[in-house]
Parts: C-alpha cells; sequence; structure tokens
C-alpha cells in the first residue's frame, strides 16, 4: 500500500526540469532513463569470502506507446537485449541472455468481461504484463563440461500498482519454462509448466537518478524423465547515477543474489553481493 | 597600401622638384643626427643623375633614431649628396597621419659613418617617387634606422644581424664530451660523441604544429664506440576548441564541466641502435613506431608542451635474427624559454617491453629498457647569422636486453657545442627590433 501510495503520488507530481544550462548557454540532460541504452560495466562480486571481478555489458530498450487496437490503454514495454556477464576469480563463469523483456499493459479501468449469461464488468485492478525470456545460458567453467540452456520463459503477471508511467511497477505471477542441462553424463531436458511464480519489480525517481529493481523466480520444476526440483532465485539491484561523461550516465550499482537449488549444473545454492560502476551512453531521457 | 604609397611616392617626388623649400631645414624633432651639412659644401662626388635639387642636407641616422616599421612600402629618394651619402640614394616610409616620412641611406654606412658600397639587406625593394609638389610640402623628412625583419636587428649603420632563433628548424651539427659509467661493474667509457640531424616544423591548419626530425644522428667515438640513429621522426600537435569529454554533475545544481584533450600523433621510421656493454655489444632496428601523444599542457603556439604518448614498435633484433615487437610509453617536456628562442630544456622518460622474442641465452625472454634524459641548450653566439649553442645533456638507461651484460644501469653527462646552419626567426618573433619597444 507504502509502494502504491508512492507510486500515485509520483504519478501526480509535475515534471522536473530535464536540461541543465552552462554558463555560455549549452544546454546537457539532466534526466536519465534506466531502461535504455548500451550497458557497460564491471563490478566486485564477493561470494563465500571470494571476490571476483565482473564485466556486464547488454542493450536496453523501453518504449512506452499507446495500444494501437485498444482505447484507454497503454503499453510500457521493456527490452532487453544480449545481456551478457562474466566474472572471473577461482570460479569463472558467465551468462548470456539474448532477449528479455516485460510487456506491461495499463489501462485507466481494468475490467473482466463475463458473457456467460447477460454479460457483466466484473473490476479488474490490476495491469497485466507478459514476461518473456529467451536462450538464457549459464557456464561455469570450475563445474567442468557442460552448460545449462533456458530456451524459453514466458510469465503471464499481474501488477497490482497499475502505474501509468514507467517509472514503477509490480509484476506478479505464474511462469512457464524449458531448460536443457547439459553435462558430460548428458543432457536434461526440464520444464516448469507455470508451476513457477515470477517477479518482477521496479521503482524508479522521475529524473531516472535511483533506479530499483527486484526480480524473483520460486518454484517446482520437473525432468522429462521423472522427478521435480523446487528452485528459487531471487537479486535486488539498486542503481544511482553518480555523474554524465558525454551526456552517458555513469552509475553505481548495488546487487544483492541469492540462488537455492538453481546455481549451476549442479542446483547449488548461492549468495552473493556485488558493487560496480557502469556507463550507459544513449541511456538520456 | 600600395596604391597609396603610389600616390604618396609621386606626391613627394613632384612636390620637392618644385618646392624644396618646403622640407628643406626640417630638422628631426627629437633626433640626434649628424648636423646637417652645409649645403655650400661641395660634395665628395657629384651628385646622381637622378639627384634633385634639395636645399638641405639630410643628416644620417644615429644609434637612437627611429626604426622605419616594417609594414607599408618603402620609397626610393634622391637627396642632394652629402659627405655621408654621397650618391643621394635614400630609402623612405611615410606616414600619411603624422605627415612624416623616416627615411634611412639605402647603403650600408662604414665606421665612420660614411656610404658604402653595400646596399642594405633584408629590406623590401622601393618604388621611385612621383608626386605633386603640394603633397610634400605636408610631409617632413626624419633621419631614421632602415627597416629589420621580424627577428632582426639594424644597427645605426644599417647592418642587419638575427637575434631570434628557431631550434626547431635548423640543420645541426655538433660535438660534445660524453662520458659513460656503468654502475654494475663500476666501468667509466671516455667517449665523445658527434651528432648530426635535420629539424623541420610547420604549423598546419586547426592549431595544429607538424614537427619531422630527419636523419638524428649520434655517434659515440672512444670507448664502446656506439651509435644511435633515426632516419625520420614526425609527431604533430593540436589544440582543440570542441571538449573530449563533458562530466555533469548532479549533486546540487547541475553542472557541466567539460575536459579537453589536446591528442596527437608520433612516428619513427627505422631507429637503429647499438649498445655496447664491456665485451658484448647488441644491435637494433626499429622499423616503424607509432603512437598516441596527449598533451598534458602546451604552449599557446604549441611549440613548448608536456605530453605522455605510448605505442608499439616493430624491431629487429639484429644481433639474434628475430623480429620483436615493443610497446613504450614515455612522459616528455621540450621547453623554449625565452621569446628569443635562446633558452631550450628538454626531458623525457621512456619505458619499453619487448615482447615476442625467442629465447636467447643470457637474458630474459622479455627484456625492459627505461631510458631518461634532460638537456639544456643554449644559444652563445651566431657566426654569420648562425647560432652556434651549447648543450648539456644528461641520460641515464637501464636495460637487460644485451645478452650476457648485467642488467643495471648507465648514466651518461655530456657537455658540447652545436652549430646551426638555416635556423630562422621564430614565427612569434617580434616585429620591433630589442630597445625598440
Amino acid at each position: 500500500m507504502v509502494a502504491l501510495a508512492l507510486a500515485l503520488l509520483l504519478g501526480t507530481l509535475p515534471g522536473p526540469s530535464c536540461e541543465g544550462q552552462t554558463a555560455a548557454g549549452e544546454t546537457f540532460p539532466t534526466c536519465f532513463d534506466p531502461g535504455t541504452g548500451w550497458v557497460l560495466g564491471t563490478a566486485l562480486r564477493v561470494q563465500d569470502d571470494t571476490a571476483a571481478l565482473v564485466v556486464r555489458t547488454g542493450l536496453l530498450v523501453r518504449v512506452d506507446r499507446s495500444s494501437g487496437s485498444k482505447a484507454d490503454s497503454l503499453w510500457f514495454d521493456s527490452h532487453r537485449l544480449l545481456m551478457t556477464e562474466a566474472w572471473g576469480g577461482d570460479r569463472q563463469g558467465l551468462t548470456f541472455t539474448a532477449y528479455e523483456g516485460l510487456l506491461r499493459r495499463h489501462v485507466e479501468e481494468g475490467a473482466i468481461l463475463v458473457s456467460i449469461g447477460r454479460p457483466r464488468r466484473i473490476p479488474f485492478p490490476f495491469d497485466v504484463a507478459l514476461a518473456l525470456r529467451a536462450a538464457h545460458l549459464e557456464r561455469r567453467a570450475w563445474e567442468g563440461a557442460g552448460w545449462t540452456l533456458e530456451t524459453g520463459r514466458v510469465g503471464l503477471l499481474l501488477d497490482p500498482l497499475r502505474t501509468n508511467t514507467e517509472w514503477g511497477w509490480l509484476a506478479v505471477g505464474p511462469a512457464a519454462s524449458h531448460a536443457l542441462r547439459h553435462a558430460p553424463d548428458g543432457t536434461r531436458n526440464e520444464v516448469s509448466p507455470f508451476t513457477s511464480l515470477l517477479l518482477d519489480a521496479g521503482w524508479e525517481t522521475r529524473d531516472g537518478r535511483w533506479a530499483l529493481r527486484a526480480t524473483g523466480l520460486a518454484g517446482w520444476s520437473f525432468d522429462f524423465d521423472g522427478g521435480a526440483h523446487f528452485r528459487a532465485r531471487g537479486e535486488v539491484a539498486l542503481e544511482h547515477v553518480l555523474l554524465a561523461v558525454n551526456d552517458a550516465p555513469v552509475f553505481v550499482r548495488l546487487t544483492a543474489t541469492g540462488v537455492r537449488n538453481d546455481a549451476g549444473l549442479y542446483r547449488r545454492n548461492e549468495a552473493m553481493l556485488g558493487a560496480g560502476l557502469a556507463v550507459r551512453p544513449f541511456g538520456e531521457r | 597600401m600600395l596604391v597609396s604609397a603610389v600616390t604618396l611616392g609621386c606626391a613627394l617626388l613632384l612636390g620637392q622638384v618644385e618646392a624644396p623649400e618646403v622640407t628643406g631645414q626640417e630638422a628631426p624633432t627629437g633626433a640626434p643626427v649628424e648636423a646637417p651639412v652645409d649645403s655650400n659644401e661641395a660634395p665628395a662626388s657629384g651628385p646622381p643623375a637622378t639627384a634633385e635639387p634639395w636645399d638641405f642636407q639630410m643628416a644620417v641616422p644615429g644609434a637612437t633614431s627611429p626604426q622605419q616599421p616594417y609594414e607599408g612600402q618603402a620609397l626610393c629618394l634622391a637627396l642632394p649628396p652629402t659627405p655621408a651619402v654621397p650618391s643621394g640614394a635614400w630609402r623612405a616610409r611615410c606616414d600619411e597621419a603624422k605627415k612624416e616620412c623616416l627615411v634611412s641611406p639605402a647603403q650600408e654606412l662604414d665606421s665612420q659613418g660614411h656610404e658604402s658600397d653595400q646596399p642594405l639587406q633584408r629590406v623590401d625593394w622601393c618604388l621611385p617617387l612621383m608626386l605633386p609638389q603640394e603633397k610634400v610640402r605636408e610631409y617632413r623628412l626624419v633621419p631614421a634606422i632602415a627597416e629589420a625583419p621580424p627577428g632582426w636587428y639594424r644597427d645605426e649603420r644599417g647592418r642587419v644581424l638575427q637575434y631570434n632563433f628557431d631550434l626547431h628548424r635548423r640543420v645541426r651539427v655538433g660535438g660534445a664530451w660524453a662520458p659513460r659509467w656503468l654502475r654494475e661493474t663500476d666501468g667509466v667509457d671516455e667517449r665523445v660523441r658527434v651528432d648530426f640531424g635535420v629539424d623541420l616544423e610547420w604549423p598546419g591548419d586547426s592549431d595544429r604544429l607538424h614537427r619531422m626530425t630527419l636523419l638524428d644522428t649520434e655517434l659515440y667515438l672512444g670507448d664502446a664506440a656506439s651509435y644511435e640513429a633515426t632516419l625520420l621522426r614526425y609527431d604533430f600537435r593540436s589544440e582543440h576548441d570542441a571538449p573530449l569529454f563533458r562530466v555533469t554533475t548532479f549533486y546540487g545544481r547541475p553542472r557541466r564541466f567539460d575536459v579537453y584533450a589536446n591528442l596527437g600523433f608520433w612516428m619513427e621510421v627505422l631507429h637503429g641502435e647499438q649498445v655496447r656493454r664491456d665485451d658484448v655489444h647488441a644491435d637494433f632496428l626499429s622499423l616503424a613506431a607509432t603512437q598516441v601523444t596527449l598533451d598534458l599542457w602546451h604552449s599557446s603556439d604549441l611549440v613548448s608542451y608536456v605530453r605522455v604518448r605510448a605505442g608499439p614498435s616493430v624491431e629487429r633484433d639484429r644481433t639474434n635474427g628475430f623480429f620483436t615487437l615493443v610497446p613504450a610509453a614515455a612522459l616528455e617536456g621540450d621547453f623554449t624559454l625565452d621569446r628569443d628562442g635562446f633558452h631550450h630544456v628538454r626531458f623525457g622518460a621512456e619505458a619499453q617491453k619487448v615482447l615476442l622474442a625467442e629465447h636467447v641465452e643470457g637474458r630474459p625472454l622479455r627484456p625492459e629498457r627505461l631510458r631518461l634524459r634532460a638537456s639544456y641548450e643554449v644559444i652563445a653566439l651566431a657566426i654569420n647569422d648562425q647560432p652556434v649553442s651549447l648543450t648539456l645533456d644528461g641520460r641515464g638507461t637501464w636495460r637487460d636486453d644485451v645478452a650476457n651484460a648485467p642488467a643495471g644501469w648507465e648514466w651518461s653527462a655530456q657537455a658540447g657545442l652545436r652549430f646551426s646552419m638555416w635556423a630562422p626567426a621564430r614565427r612569434s618573433a617580434p616585429a620591433t627590433s630589442p630597445g625598440k619597444g
């Protein structure tokens, strides 16, 4: 409720000036879009008292648009392309995600039409969102030969915040996925037929200098040849723009990640803290 | 300018022909010159064929006489002959606003103050006088020292000498006493250095300065004779108006800070070096080196600078017969300390790492070099306007790229003389001579 009130309050505030001016009269941007730009950063990650250097890159695209087919409907689409994270140290590895997106549809008055008998309109106080992910590869060199590839994941989410801006969202719902675990002893198929709960939440200041994002997944997955596994993972990331170089924001990124029965080929538990710097060219709002 | 000068020349000529009394006894105020010669005295030689019937005798300039400006057009004047200037040939530069002409003899004067047969050196050609008499009456003639090009000085006798030198444009030959101390062996090599090189410098577009050195050669003779030579070295520096980085801060009122970076380029082609340590030697030939430079500071004319440069080179180890890749980084500075280019300070520190070398018995697989250098050069005198300078050098080198020679420092202190040919006046040379303000 507090978050909802905060989001509503933020939505009613007048917009900040997003342009500064030098003494010579030249202008420069002072607002940034945390969901847009080319991210290039490095970080120090601590896991089990072991530090590792992480590099991270990828493309972010965020688009706001009116629905072409539904009146009074807005789409807030966030796309993440070619996100790559690689880390060194004693436990070298990388993750690569070809595509990840959250497509959120906002309507002014949500409703469900019940057409059985006399059509009735029942209030539906949620925005709906579609979470997609394709080709998520995880490779850990220190585990030996093998990799984990999530070929696809789709989540049907509801957003009770229902903000009409891209600055805040809270999407929760079931998700289905298929993954391959390739180990020296063979490749196993694994599927989660909407038996997992997916969370994608975010909050940003209107000038884009602060951004908080939380993601999580918890539920069961099933091997094709039998067996169910409960796994959960969650990550919280806080970003703050320190300065801008050539109008590209340079920001600090603090992360906390926890994984239960889902890390690497052998379903390990992990907990990590990270802090780093990144730059996001083309990230002005 | 030329048109007005011609017009003025015509006015002076015609006016003085028919009305000599206008300027006749006009004494140049404030100019301590020789007393005008009595017009009744017979001149040492007859007046020139073009002499006009002046009724006064112009005095020759003195040491404190004004100097003709370098700008504008000089006019040829024919004045009555005097014992000092029997030819009557003078040059004038006139100020239309002041209605005044500064006139000087067209020939140099000898030590007795009499006209010699040497025409003035490094002066512009003069236009003959052709002007109506009424114009002439408005002008008065003042004895003066003829003009001198920027960076040059002309004395009261009309002799010209260069006092401003550009040592970045010269052909130099020098020699120095250059002993070397080897720290590892406590040995001293008694050596002399003979050096040669051609330095060129020219400004380019967009606030860019190019510099090139050809055939930069240093021969060390005596104990452990060796050499170091570069066929071609080229670099340019730039002054950029647009910032390389714009940094915006958001704490408090958003503010933008512009970070300027003046990048340049440096390259060498065919740099050879022979190193001698006791009984061993090594020969290296760098085929090509290209580096990026970043000026930490430079003067407004880009001549003086402090910069860092870094980049790779391809080198041939001629002693062992293989190619290597040698990345290098350097911090260096070059200062011209005074306006007239007499004092020069240079320093540099360069580190090199030899990569991709084959294994050589008695030396590391990836040898390293560190070179330190500081030098001072001052022009002591000039012979026929070619400067002779005193050079002081201090050099130190650490290297472990010579097989079977102990790694360590060698130091050298060098003092010598250098003769520079060409060495024109600097582009920034003032148009006024020293003491003329």
